[in-house]
């Protein structure tokens, strides 16, 4: 019997009977998507800190597709399944990061978008696209970039978000 | 000109030491809890969570 919980490389995986999400603490920046929407499910405070059973397996997928960088994803365990998979389904890599992949090619016209600016509830500011990023003195160029950055002044990773609000309970208003 | 070349990247996102984000550029805009979105081309975000014009930044880190 398989248990519900186990380790990857970079990670920890969970499981119900239709789905298993990866985790992947490195690349979480705080965005705090997941425990706004799912505390049932994803609950910093708890250990395991993912529940499966919190949740319809519709309900989680929604959640992890909310997560903007690659630190929860998912996958059907019928592989068959996966294979229908497409952009539309899924937050996976593949498919919202192509340029990573390295065998896709980005389509021209990408680099003309607008950077996103996102505003984070009661959390970071998050930055995706193509921009010149200027802190304590460096200037680096980020192409297909994403940063979060501190709102709450807390951070011991300035000018980065390093969760702290979350501790401190920084309330945006 | 070679069209494979990477074009010119013309935002800027820089961070004022002791003071706010200042992003110029090509910007798509979005706050989730004041439930904003729009695109504009330059913008102060607070950075030290006493701006009472949150997400903008309002000089309060000064006092």
């Amino acid at each position: 019997m398989e248990k519900d919980r186990k380790k990857f490389s970079g990670g920890r995986r969970y499981r119900n009977e239709d789905i298993t999400v990866y985790w992947k603490p490195d690349a979480c920046v705080h965005a705090s998507y997941c425990y706004r929407e799912l505390i049932e499910v994803f609950d910093p405070g708890r250990r395991p800190w993912v529940d499966m059973s919190g949740a319809s397996t519709d309900r989680i997928i929604e959640v992890v597709n909310m997560c903007p960088t690659e630190a929860l994803s998912w996958k059907w365990n019928d592989n068959e399944r996966n294979l229908e998979v497409g952009p539309e389904h899924t937050n996976h890599i593949r498919f919202r990061r192509p340029e990573l992949m390295g065998d896709e090619a980005e389509e021209p016209e990408a680099w003309e978008k607008p950077v996103s600016v996102r505003i984070m509830y009661d959390g970071p500011i998050i930055i995706k696209g193509d921009f010149i990023l200027k802190y304590d003195g460096n200037t680096k160029e980020m192409r297909g970039g994403l940063i979060s950055l501190c709102r709450c002044g807390a951070s011991n990773k300035l000018p980065f978000c390093d969760g702290a609000h979350r501790k401190t309970g920084f309330e945006d208003i | 000109m070679d069209s494979t070349e990477e074009k010119k990247i013309t935002t800027v996102v820089e961070v004022i030491d002791g003071g706010p984000l200042k992003i110029t550029g090509n910007i798509v805009f979005q706050d989730i809890k004041r439930d904003i979105t729009g695109q504009t081309g330059e913008m102060y975000l607070c950075r030290c969570g006493r701006s009472c014009n949150k997400p903008y930044c309002d000089d309060s880190h000064k006092r």
